[in-house]
């Protein structure tokens, strides 16, 4: 809400700067978003003037010569202007002046104005219309000034303003307006609110058939005004600027008063043309299904049963509390007008416009619950605008259907609890004046504070909200800064969240980097990833009906497309990209339900393993199956996988071959942790990942349940360190199997021979060649064993031995190589 | 006897002239090694009469003491001349880069929550994580934000295809209050970090999915001035011993009285400067002692019990913290971004 400080000043004695007032409404509540100085680029080149003399120019039929005197300056100019007359006051504009060029195609594009010689004859300045001063489009004559025009005084401080931009929340409605607005100054400056002038009804006859509200629960009050003899033309210059500087466009003086007044008092108002009236009388009744009316932005609108409309004896002419309806729109001809000044129900008023996807001034007040008891102000302030400005107008009559009239309220609270809630004593005296300034009726009795609210404060109606008064006006700046009293809880931490803060730990200290992306994907990348962690039949998508992009409705099953996105961006200027992310991915369950929201981690590598460093092998330099030795693979994301579940106890993690479309059949496999699947991790094939924008570089991804980890830990992760101090014995094994034998099987054959003291077992070579037959290959293993208590002997190892290399071979037929 | 003379004769005047360590065995083996001179004439000692032999044996005896206190100190000379002259040759360029370890970063916004969670549980905040998919009861009705009232506009809310039922992308971590009210009883001391979401174009400073830290507590006698404490020392914490809290009244549905709170700028001491738009403050976001219809909704007596509850977004304090001016670049993934917050270690 756009309030200019000149109008402020009409009500309310403002000694302190636009600036210092803003930061005081603000602290208050009624934040200041944004300061204007209008005028201030007239600068000190634009005047108030006199026309002295005007002569026609020798040699021009359409020009003439102008004696223009502003204080010091007295000037000749050369003008067209058709209406300049001896005797005007307008605006002079000297040389150097900045102007808005009236003639430029580019609206508002400025110009220097410089002294020129108009056919023959020295134009020292320049009298300015409307559009030169940026104040309107006018430029049909020069602007003229009332009469009483300060001469010789420069225009901004005339005519300019200073306009100070409140947002108003939406609990205020009684600051949704100039008149609300000083009120709030007013309380926090300690200074009187000065009355409005307003008309009287004293002897205008009360017409009690002029309306009637057939919907009590929709319309607590309508007051219709008939008007006779107006005449509609333009508004006087102090209307029109007014409107223009609270940033609504003038449009006649009838219409422009009841905007005045809207933003002057917060109550919408609006005139009808009585002519089109049928019945002269007005019938507030909700729709019938599939009513029609064109409305004032030309659309012809369709009702319903729950939206409320203002009709005549015939037809509707207003959608109430929202838009008046053209049928009976003021025209250029208008001579008498209904005026009406009423309340209508905050809801229906907000239901009606999201029906009609129409949002107004008046709305946006009515949806805040207006004071019914602002209307009748509100009228007669509009009737003696009207008055002031037709002068041959007269009120004929008038109706005021009020049927039950709106009390105030009272809250009464102990004293003691404004210190209660704030932490910060105020003293009786303080509390009582500053609730009177803010209009309310404190009375203090005992250990009581009883308080009458103001009708306009409908968001005040608990002892809290009282107390809020008193602290914004006090200050919250005098509020201390105390620590909380009493018992100090135990704090529990979230298991699933440490179990994922373990996981981020180890990967960021693997190199890794975390990222974070949007939730939403589109139909196609969910649909590429679908069933990684679980089959995707299970689970219906959850779709947003509004997403930012309607190209990516679907929340994701998946993280890796967003992954897999950044990887591609990342790879236009990064030799090495290690991503994962860990968060939310959404199942839906049951319609209408909650979706199944599993904490997620997810892999996407490529490039190469080494930075490009002195140390790195040269990628360039080497040949290819060097250089393709260098990429990220698989290995490189099943070992970070490894080590993060690892990290929070999920030791016995299986890897088993698995397909999924997606991936590359050969390097592909399903995650297990106690036997169940819990996610993939696999290279994606060639020809997709050059589709997915990471050209001929591998992509390995991988993505887990990390709440069904959590699920199949228990809940708990644990993790058993025993310092060992004798010294740990090593054994190196390999053995010879078919190439079909998964590594897996011969580990597990491996553990399951290697007796209680194995403490660690390393896969550190795999060798294939000629020389041990084109279906074999060779594993070498090395074996830790450890015992606690004592040194191994020889013997004791040789024993195992023995063990190790006969289970091997009968598990999976793994001969030992010498 | 002559013949031990020459040897002692030759054996100190070789040792005047050895000069490398290599000379120096040599020179050991020639005279005090087991087939040196000294050791043959000891051999030798056999050949000789038995009254010459006596003199002869303490002769070369003597000979051997004297040669080998005579080498000790020559010997550690050049052993160090030799070590120095191996150091010399081994030497590097100091100001080569090192080899850099491959290091990581957890994401900031995670790396701030860790923090968060810190400086809260040191004043008994215990945190708790809820879905980022919510009802209109728990995102709205329970946070007294009424259907069809102009308070639920400030929301701009995506909505999540359901056939019957109000199901949202939460627009703010609030949620979890009712949701943490209808599970504990008081005393409650939670925060809540995580993901909200809001139908709102995007821009330098406007995400549509973003982060924020939600706090509450619930216990008898709670006061507005504790909620100014509380974040005074998390602002103290995170900014610095120096910062201060300022409040201003603002309206929220669920508080009353409502609060937008600042904190003074870190950049300029609160003296004005483009990080704080020249006004000293940095704005952090909205709290407020908790609403008696809150309370009442989830079974709380409002005459027994009060709260505070505050909401803070956390790209905003990291943006603050380290001079992040785009809050896009949260979830671009640009690892030119990320790797800044290797070091940082937020």
């Amino acid at each position: 809400m756009k309030a200019p400080l000149s109008w402020l000043k009409d009500m309310v004695s403002i000694e302190i700067t636009a600036e210092e007032l803003a930061a005081r409404m603000t602290m208050a509540g009624l934040e200041a978003e944004k300061i204007e100085h209008l005028g201030a680029e007239w600068g000190d080149k634009v005047y108030v003037a006199e026309v002295l003399n005007v002569t026609q120019h020798p040699d021009a039929d359409r020009l003439v010569l102008a004696d223009i005197q502003a204080g010091e300056h007295r000037l000749t100019v050369v003008t067209g202007a058709p209406n300049i007359a001896t005797g005007q006051k307008v605006v002079l504009a000297l040389a150097g002046a900045r102007l808005v060029d009236a003639y430029a195609d580019e609206p508002g594009k400025m110009k220097t104005l410089k002294p020129g010689k108009i056919r023959g004859i020295m134009s020292e300045g320049m009298v300015c219309s409307e559009k030169e001063l940026g104040m309107s489009d006018e430029h049909e004559g020069i602007l003229v000034l009332p009469d009483d025009a300060p001469v010789g005084t420069l225009l901004q401080h005339y005519l300019g303003d200073t306009v100070i931009e409140f947002e108003i929340t939406p609990n205020l409605v009684h600051a949704f307006s100039v008149r609300g607005l000083a009120g709030e100054a007013g309380a926090i400056l300690n200074e009187p609110v000065r009355e409005l002038a307003v008309a009287s009804m004293d002897g205008v006859p009360v017409q009690e058939n002029l309306v009637r509200i057939d919907a009590p629960q929709l319309c607590s009050r309508y007051i219709g005004v008939i008007i006779d003899g107006v005449q509609v033309e333009p508004s006087p210059a102090w209307l029109a600027g007014r409107l223009a500087a609270a940033g609504v466009r003038p449009i006649n003086n009838l219409v422009d008063i009841t905007n005045y007044v809207m933003l002057e008092i917060g109550q919408p108002l609006h005139a009808f043309d009585l002519r089109n009236v049928a019945g002269e009388r007005i019938i507030v009744r909700t729709a019938t299904d599939g009513e029609q009316m064109e409305t004032l932005d030309h659309t012809m609108r369709t009702f319903t049963a729950a939206d409320l409309l203002i009709t005549d004896a015939e037809k509707p002419v207003a959608v109430a509390g929202v838009m008046g309806g053209v049928n009976s729109e003021v025209l250029d001809d208008t001579t008498s007008i209904l005026l009406e000044s009423a309340n209508f129900d905050m809801v229906s008023v907000r239901q009606t416009g999201r029906r009609l996807k129409l949002r107004t001034d008046a709305l946006a007040r009515f949806e805040r619950g207006l004071d019914p008891n602002l209307s009748w102000n509100a009228a007669m302030r509009a009737v003696q605008l009207v008055l002031d400005v037709c002068p041959d107008a007269t009120v004929r009559c008038y109706a005021d259907e009020y049927p039950v009239k709106k009390a105030p309220i009272n809250i009464s609270l102990p004293f003691v609890k404004i210190e209660k809630v704030l932490g910060m004593a105020i003293d009786a005296a303080t509390v009582v004046n500053v609730l009177s300034r803010l209009g309310f009726q404190p009375v203090i009795s005992g250990e009581t504070l009883s308080v009458t609210v103001p009708t306009n404060r409908s968001d005040v109606t608990l002892s809290e909200d009282v107390i809020e008064e008193v602290a914004r006006i006090v200050g919250y700046d005098n509020l201390p800064a105390t620590m909380p009293i009493g018992e100090t809880p135990i704090v529990e931490r979230d298991a699933m969240f440490l179990l994922e803060r373990a996981v981020r730990e180890s990967l960021v200290a693997a190199g890794a980097f975390e990222g974070r992306s949007y939730v939403t994907v589109s139909e196609s990348a969910q649909q590429t990833f679908a069933g990684v962690t679980r089959e995707s039949t299970e689970n219906h998508l959850v779709r947003l009906i509004n997403p930012l992009n309607d190209a990516q409705p679907v929340l994701r099953t998946s993280l890796l497309p967003r992954l897999i996105d950044a990887v591609a961006e990342n790879l236009k200027h990064e030799k090495t990209v290690r991503l994962f992310e860990i968060g939310h991915a959404f199942f839906g369950t049951t319609p209408d339900e909650l979706p199944d929201e599993p904490s997620h981690l997810a892999f996407a590598y490529a490039g190469y393993r080494e930075p490009f460093n002195r140390f790195a092998p040269q990628v360039r330099k080497l040949n290819t199956e060097q250089a393709a030795a260098q990429e990220l693979d698989y290995f490189d994301v099943k070992g970070a996988l490894e080590v993060a579940l690892e990290r929070v106890g999920a030791t016995d993690l299986t890897y088993a071959r698995s397909e999924h479309p997606a991936l590359h059949p050969g390097r592909t496999a399903s995650v297990k942790v106690k036997g169940e699947h819990i996610g993939t991790i696999g290279e994606v094939r060639p020809d997709l990942a050059k589709e997915l924008g990471v050209g001929e570089n591998r992509l390995v991804v991988a993505e887990i349940d990390l709440a069904r980890v959590h699920q199949l830990l228990g809940g708990q992760a644990k993790m058993q360190i025993s310092v060992d101090h004798f010294l740990p014995v090593e054994q190196d094994f390999a053995f010879l199997v078919d190439k079909s034998v998964p590594a897996a099987d011969v580990e597990q054959a491996l553990r399951r021979n290697a007796g209680p003291l194995l403490t660690d077992i390393v896969l550190f070579d795999v060798f294939e060649g000629k020389q041990i037959g084109a279906d074999k290959k060779s594993l070498a293993y090395r074996l830790t064993f450890t015992a606690p208590d004592r040194a191994l002997t020889d013997a004791e190892l040789e024993k195992q031995r023995v063990k190790i290399q006969k289970g091997v071979k009968a598990l999976v037929g793994g001969e030992l190589r010498a | 006897m002559s013949d031990i003379q020459s040897i002692r004769t030759q054996a100190l005047e070789r040792l005047e002239h050895l000069s490398t360590l290599e000379d120096a065995q040599t020179w050991e083996a020639d005279y005090l090694g087991p087939k040196g001179a000294v050791k043959l004439f000891q051999r030798s000692l056999g050949s000789l009469s038995a009254e010459e032999r006596p003199a002869a044996g303490r002769a070369a005896n003597d000979l051997s003491r004297e040669l080998t206190e005579a080498f000790a100190p020559i010997l550690e000379r050049l052993q160090a001349e030799s070590l120095t002259a191996g150091m010399a040759s081994d030497s590097i360029d100091v100001t080569l880069p090192g080899r850099t370890p491959t290091v990581g970063a957890a994401h900031p916004i995670n790396a701030m929550i860790d923090e968060l969670i810190e400086i809260f549980a040191h004043m008994g905040f215990q945190s708790v994580f809820g879905p980022e998919v919510e009802t209109g009861r728990y995102n709205f009705d329970l946070l007294n934000i009424p259907a069809d009232h102009p308070a639920r506009d400030v929301w701009d809310t995506m909505i999540v295809q359901a056939p019957n039922a109000e199901i949202i992308m939460r627009t703010h971590t609030s949620p979890m209050q009712a949701r943490t009210m209808e599970r504990m009883e008081p005393p409650v001391r939670v925060i809540v970090p995580g993901k909200a979401y809001r139908f709102e174009a995007q821009d330098a400073s406007h995400e549509w999915q973003f982060t924020q830290l939600e706090g509450l507590m619930v216990d008898k006698d709670v006061r507005l001035s504790d909620l100014k404490g509380v974040l005074q020392e998390m602002a103290r914490q995170l900014f610095g011993p120096e910062r201060k809290v300022r409040f201003r009244c603002d309206f929220f549905p669920f508080v009353e009285p409502g609060v937008d709170f600042s904190v003074d700028c870190a950049v300029c001491d609160g003296k004005g400067c483009r990080v704080c738009k020249y006004t000293g403050w940095l704005e952090m976001g909205g709290a407020g002692m908790v609403h008696p219809n809150v309370l009442r909704g989830v079974g709380y007596d409002p005459k027994v019990y009060s709260g505070f509850a505050f909401g803070l977004g956390i790209e905003r304090i990291i943006m603050m913290k380290y001079g992040v001016n785009d809050i896009r670049a949260f979830q671009a993934n640009d690892l030119r971004f990320l790797e800044r917050f290797a070091a940082a270690g937020a």
